[in-house]
């Protein structure tokens, strides 16, 4: 007789795709609250991007209140 | 696998609103306080004019930012959540607690001291009119060295801790000489604090809640779904 059973692995690992997906979505969320001074929509926009500000801008607020040197 | 991963960053984004909401209740008075304090600091300089056209875009400008408390709280919260659920995936068997919620909350304590009380110890949050433009860059390198070190510290600790068959309180007491050690070595914030104490002093108090709240919610959000969900739980054909 055979049955299918649910069982818990204890491994203490992460997938490698997993960590690479986790890792890049950590340093690309950090830069843009914490540090983005028009780098990324200056791929869209150019040298404009680091005249409006606009990630600065509306991360302001969180920037200030989590911690970051903003100004 | 994606289980993992939306497990981790649910929890992080949700917990990301929270801190964005707990900022929009008690962290904004104190950022509109400074920013006037900075307008009327143009005014006197003439940098810009009291004019009712002056107030119309401060206002538009302002609803602006106040609205990205909540999106950059989503953004923030995801990046950290995803850090929390990488250091969660590989610490989970050595995390105190008899649970995956309790052992979350754990890890969630453990990376709040380390990597925010303790470099806020020393690198305080300040409000708008607290800090020279031409500083940003240096301060900027000096708070994410002091969290790296004292993140990179903690995991070089963490496997002395590993290692240890006894006295394992000995890697604890390394971390905090070690941090402490950089804490009196790492030089201060260059910058001259002018306003006023009362409002740099409660805005401090209020973001130290507001972080604090993210961690506790994340620590609560991620051990709760992990416990409930497993995505470590695979099935196995059995044989009898």
């Amino acid at each position: 007789m055979s049955f299918s059973k649910e069982i818990t692995i204890a491994k203490s690992s992460v997938p490698k795709v997993a960590l690479l997906v986790l890792a890049t979505i950590f340093a690309f969320g950090i830069f843009e609250v914490g540090f983005d001074q028009g780098q990324l929509f200056s791929i869209v926009f150019g040298e404009q991007a680091y005249a409006d500000l606009y990630i600065h801008e509306l991360t302001h607020d969180m920037r200030h209140a989590a911690g970051f040197p903003c100004h | 696998m994606s289980l993992f991963i939306t497990i981790i960053l649910l929890s992080g984004c949700s917990a990301g609103v929270i801190h964005g909401l707990v900022n929009l209740a008690l962290v904004e008075p104190y950022l509109d306080k400074a920013i006037g304090i900075e307008n009327q600091h143009m005014f006197a300089s003439g940098e810009a004019k009291d004019t009712s056209q002056f107030w119309a875009e401060y206002y538009s400008y302002r609803a602006w930012q106040k609205g990205g408390q909540l999106l950059a709280g989503a953004i923030l919260g995801t990046a950290i959540g995803a850090l929390f659920g990488i250091v969660f995936g590989y610490a989970k068997n050595i995390l105190p607690g008899n649970s995956f919620a309790k052992k979350a909350l754990a890890l969630a304590a453990i990376m709040w001291i380390t990597l925010y009380l303790i470099p806020f110890a020393k690198y305080p949050a300040n409000p708008p009119t607290v800090g020279d433009p031409e500083t940003i860059l240096l301060r900027q390198m000096l708070y994410v060295s002091f969290i790296a070190i004292s993140g990179f510290g903690a995991l070089g600790f963490y496997q002395v801790f590993r290692r240890l068959k006894s006295k394992r309180f000995v890697a604890v007491l390394g971390y905090a000489g070690f941090i402490a050690t950089v804490f009196v070595v790492m030089p201060q914030n260059p910058d001259a604090i002018t306003a006023p104490a009362d409002l740099v002093n409660g805005f401090r108090a209020v973001s130290l809640v507001g972080v604090s709240a993210f961690w506790l919610s994340v620590g609560l959000i991620f051990g709760v779904l992990w416990q409930k969900l497993q995505p470590d739980r695979v099935k196995q054909a059995r044989f009898q």
